[in-house]
């Protein structure tokens, strides 16, 4: 599922993610800089082994999710481009799951609307992880806050 | 009588072993009632009562809302993506 205009890119697939086509969107000669943040699966939590991740998703909400996000970023720092692409199913170790991307004049503005994105697509969009370990056993992951609702 | 649709992910789908309820509620309803009668089916969602939150219609609502007939209703857990 996506949605793809001019400055604005929300992407869920099951495929692989593609971290230059990202880049490729967030150009344009309006921006001094690109801050992308791509988050993949780590093999290792302490002593505990993962041998993938796979991912849940309500599809339909969270593209809306993402699109409130990027407004709200949108609003908050000159954002030129903004992209949040999520990956579904599973994720091998080292490959990416998540990638948010931003453009903007100046790096300081770049740095800080990225971070704000990740931040709070972490908190806030419909998307929940399962770790599969190397013992066998399967957890979901809970975030460590639910969702804010009040003012939306 | 309300038909509502309830899906449910991640743990609490395991738990329930469902992702899509369909359910009549008497009407005037609200996120509570539901939640409540949800509950008294399914016991083991009164482990996530206090942490989870609701979708109506895709948008993030407090649990006081009005239901209306033909609603899709999420319970969303504390969200764990990228």
């Amino acid at each position: 599922m996506q949605k793809k205009e001019n400055h604005r890119w929300f992407l869920l697939q099951h495929e692989p993610l593609d971290v230059g086509a990202a880049f490729t969107f967030l150009q344009t000669p309006k921006a001094g800089g690109i801050d992308l943040f791509v988050g993949t699966t780590r093999q290792w939590t302490a002593d505990k082994e993962t041998v993938r991740l796979e991912y849940d998703c309500y599809e339909a909400m969270a593209l809306k999710e993402m699109s409130r996000l990027a407004e709200e970023a949108q609003a908050r720092w000159p954002v030129e481009r903004v992209c949040l692409l999520h990956r579904l199913g599973v994720v091998p170790p080292a490959e990416a799951s998540v990638v948010v991307g931003v453009a903007t004049p100046h790096r300081a503005d770049a740095f800080a609307a990225c971070r704000f994105l990740i931040d709070t697509l972490k908190e806030q969009v419909p998307i929940w992880k399962r770790e599969v370990y190397a013992d066998g056993s399967t957890e979901w992951i809970e975030g460590s806050t639910p969702p804010a609702v009040e003012g939306r | 009588m309300y038909t509502l649709q309830v899906l449910l992910f991640s743990v609490l789908k395991q738990k329930v072993g469902e992702g899509r309820l369909t359910l009549s509620l008497q009407a005037p309803a609200t996120g509570t009632d539901l939640l409540d009668h949800l509950e008294a089916q399914y016991p083991v969602l009164g482990d996530y009562r206090s942490v989870l939150r609701l979708a109506v219609n895709q948008e993030y609502v407090p649990e006081t809302v009005a239901l209306a007939d033909g609603d899709e209703i999420a319970l969303i857990t504390p969200v764990s993506g990228g």
